[in-house]
């Protein structure tokens, strides 16, 4: 959701320019320029935030940055060393007045209970104090600004040559079960690569798949929610490559469906 | 002995409580108890990770005597003619006065060890031999025939005189035996971590007949035989890490039907009583009810977390522990559950190691699969007083021990 976010509003900035052809371009940047630093002093929820999460016998610590872009979406990162979160994106950032609220994209999502949230309240200009929801649980934070936020964005997918394009087959062996695999691969101008991910073993797994890449003649489809990947390389028109799971690598060869 | 009779059927004489009222008692040992408690003439009896066995008065929960090994002690003893036998970590089979825990004799084994493999559940790195960090049970003897039988993580089924701590004669698998023998007509019956479940001679030592399990070369996930097995009328049923609950023929080692769980490890012993099979699974945390002639479901019911305790059926109850905390008691016909208890560290969740519904919090638990994280969060998971032990039921008092350090006795 975020990436589509920060796509969709990168993609706004020269519709803007071009609607206003018409007027001097230094006014322009006066106005953007302006517009960014009225949203910095009226949104003190911007920033590196630094601090403790308290949850029961162990004390975490964590790192929430928070900024708008131009067009004023809040985008966000988190981290948290002592769970291997570094850089997670922050969805459904809601920041109004001082309430402050948003929720972790990817990681720390168990299926019962949905995505971890942060819901938050700030007092003055620096300090961020509330509470952090995940698995049910509940656990207090208190963060303090440190600097201007620095926000890591979200890895996006790249664009696929057209023969990788279409549907592609096969099958592999894990735990003594044969898996059925389809891997229907587009490219699209706005969102680079995307890929539907199905693999077929005692049910049918729809695998969602949040990243394409193609380095050279590399291609990556990772499901980071299901911390399934593929990676191939395009030979004789022929994907040969590996699934991989938890570090297990099971060889793959895809063939294009006739 | 573990499982109540040679056979290991699993069943308590008379019945368990259908109502929690109130814990009798509470007995802290000096670390987690993974051990299952037996009793005799009104004494529990149970080892500890701290390296001690314990006897423990049944009633007032007061300790009688401990007795040091060199190592945990996550097997459960077996009472026989005033002597309780019991293996360590240390690689010693201990047997002790059960009055006053005198050492009669000990047994050097070869040593124990973890099951280990690399690239094992697909820790990493792959190339590197890594212990099983869920391998968390020794073996526990079973006496016959002026013997005691057990496994060691050796590879051998040894036989030792119950008198003199002489050994009768040993047989060699092919790895790791966790999994405690079963005796009947004659025969015990083991599983292995090589795949194979043997049944061998108890006079001679000699194989009879071996059943071959699945097999896992990739991950070492979906391979040996954890569980014990229980026999009856003939059928030895055992669970396996290959998901399936196996019945086979006593008699010839043939298999007559066998219940998937799709992956999901049966590390739980199977109880066998009134003609039907209760056991449970480890990550699909299922309780399942077989008819033990066909292997058909009769009932299955979904639990909260991870059961490696077995199955205890005291009349119309059956009790299981389970690695979240609590022990569960549940209608013997229906499933359905009566009454849980939940451990003090259970409640507590240091490090929201559970979820709010006593589910597994995946994030906080599992880090990654590189290096020590595995190892660090297998830990993290038994923290919350996993209850690994299998409970024991003895004139309405139920017993069983848990990771946080005690063995409890609740009526």
């Amino acid at each position: 959701m975020l990436a589509r976010a920060l796509q969709s509003s990168s993609a706004s900035l020269p519709a803007m320019i071009k609607l206003n052809q018409g007027l001097n371009m230094k006014l322009t940047l006066i106005f953007i320029l302006t517009g960014a630093l009225v949203c910095r002093a009226e949104e003190p929820a911007a920033g590196r935030w630094e601090g403790k999460l308290h949850i029961p016998e162990r004390e975490l610590q964590l790192i929430v940055d928070l900024a708008q872009d131009n067009g004023g979406t809040w985008k966000g990162s988190i981290i948290i060393p002592g769970l291997n979160v570094k850089g997670a994106a922050l969805a459904d950032i809601m920041a109004k007045g001082s309430d402050l609220s948003c929720t972790v994209k990817g990681f720390l999502s168990p299926q019962s209970s949905g995505p971890a949230k942060l819901d938050g309240h700030l007092t003055g200009h620096s300090t961020l104090a509330g509470n952090f929801l995940e698995g049910g649980n509940s656990a207090p934070f208190s963060l303090q600004k440190t600097g201007p936020a620095q926000v890591e964005d979200a890895p996006r997918s790249s664009p696929l040559s057209k023969e990788l394009e279409g549907e592609w087959r096969g099958e592999y062996e894990a735990l003594g079960y044969k898996r059925q695999v389809t891997l229907k691969l587009a490219s699209h101008a706005d969102t680079g690569g995307t890929a539907d991910f199905v693999i077929v073993g005692k049910r049918v797994n729809n695998l969602p798949v949040d990243l394409v890449t193609l380095e050279g003649r590399f291609l990556t489809v990772d499901s980071h929610e299901t911390g399934l990947s593929y990676e191939g390389r395009l030979r004789n028109g022929e994907l040969a490559g590996v699934v991989i799971q938890n570090g297990t690598e099971i060889p793959l060869n895809l063939h294009r469906a006739k | 002995m573990f499982r109540g009779d040679a056979a290991h059927t699993g069943l308590c004489a008379g019945t368990a409580p259908r109502e929690f009222h109130r814990i009798k008692w509470k007995f802290p040992t000096g670390n987690r108890i993974v051990s299952s408690p037996v009793w005799s003439d009104k004494i529990l009896y149970f080892g500890g990770d701290d390296g001690n066995v314990y006897a423990v008065d049944a009633e007032t929960g007061r300790q009688i005597w401990k007795r040091a090994t060199g190592g945990p002690v996550p097997a459960t003893p077996a009472v026989a003619d005033g002597t309780v036998y019991i293996g360590s970590y240390d690689g010693k089979f201990y047997a002790l006065d059960a009055h006053t825990g005198e050492l009669k004799w000990k047994f050097r084994t070869e040593g124990e060890r973890r099951f280990e493999a690399k690239g094992i559940h697909g820790f990493q790195p792959k190339t590197q031999t890594i212990a099983d960090p869920f391998d968390v049970f020794l073996s526990s003897p079973v006496v016959a025939q002026g013997a005691v039988y057990f496994g060691s993580g050796d590879g051998n089924l040894y036989a030792v005189d119950t008198v003199t701590g002489e050994e009768r004669w040993k047989f060699k698998t092919g790895d790791v035996v966790h999994s405690s023998p079963a005796f009947a007509d004659g025969v015990l019956f083991i599983g292995s971590w090589d795949s194979y479940f043997y049944a061998v001679d108890a006079t001679t030592g000699k194989e009879k007949w071996r059943f071959h399990g699945g097999e896992d070369p990739l991950v070492h996930n979906q391979v040996g035989f954890q569980s014990s097995p229980a026999v009856a009328n003939g059928v030895v049923y055992t669970g396996c890490r290959d998901s399936n609950l196996y019945a086979i023929d006593a008699a010839t080692g043939k298999e007559k039907w066998r219940f998937n769980n799709e992956l999901s490890w049966v590390i739980t012993s199977p109880a066998v009583a009134q003609g039907k099979v209760y056991f449970a699974t480890s990550d699909s945390s299922l309780y399942h009810v077989l008819d033990a002639a066909t292997g058909k479901s009769i009932l299955h019911q979904k639990d909260k977390a991870y059961m490696f305790s077995s199955p205890t059926v005291a009349g119309d109850v059956v009790l299981i522990g389970v690695l979240n905390g609590s022990l569960v008691a549940r209608d013997a016909k229906t499933g359905n559950t009566l009454w849980e208890y939940q451990t003090e560290l259970s409640k507590e969740n240091r490090g929201w190691v559970l979820n709010a519904d006593r589910t597994f919090n995946g994030p906080f638990v599992f880090l990654s699969n590189w290096r020590e994280d595995p190892i660090v969060s297998a830990d993290r998971q038994f923290a919350v007083g996993a209850i690994f032990s299998t409970p024991l039921v003895v004139n309405r008092i139920v017993y069983f021990g848990s990771t946080d350090g005690f063995m409890y006795a609740l009526e």
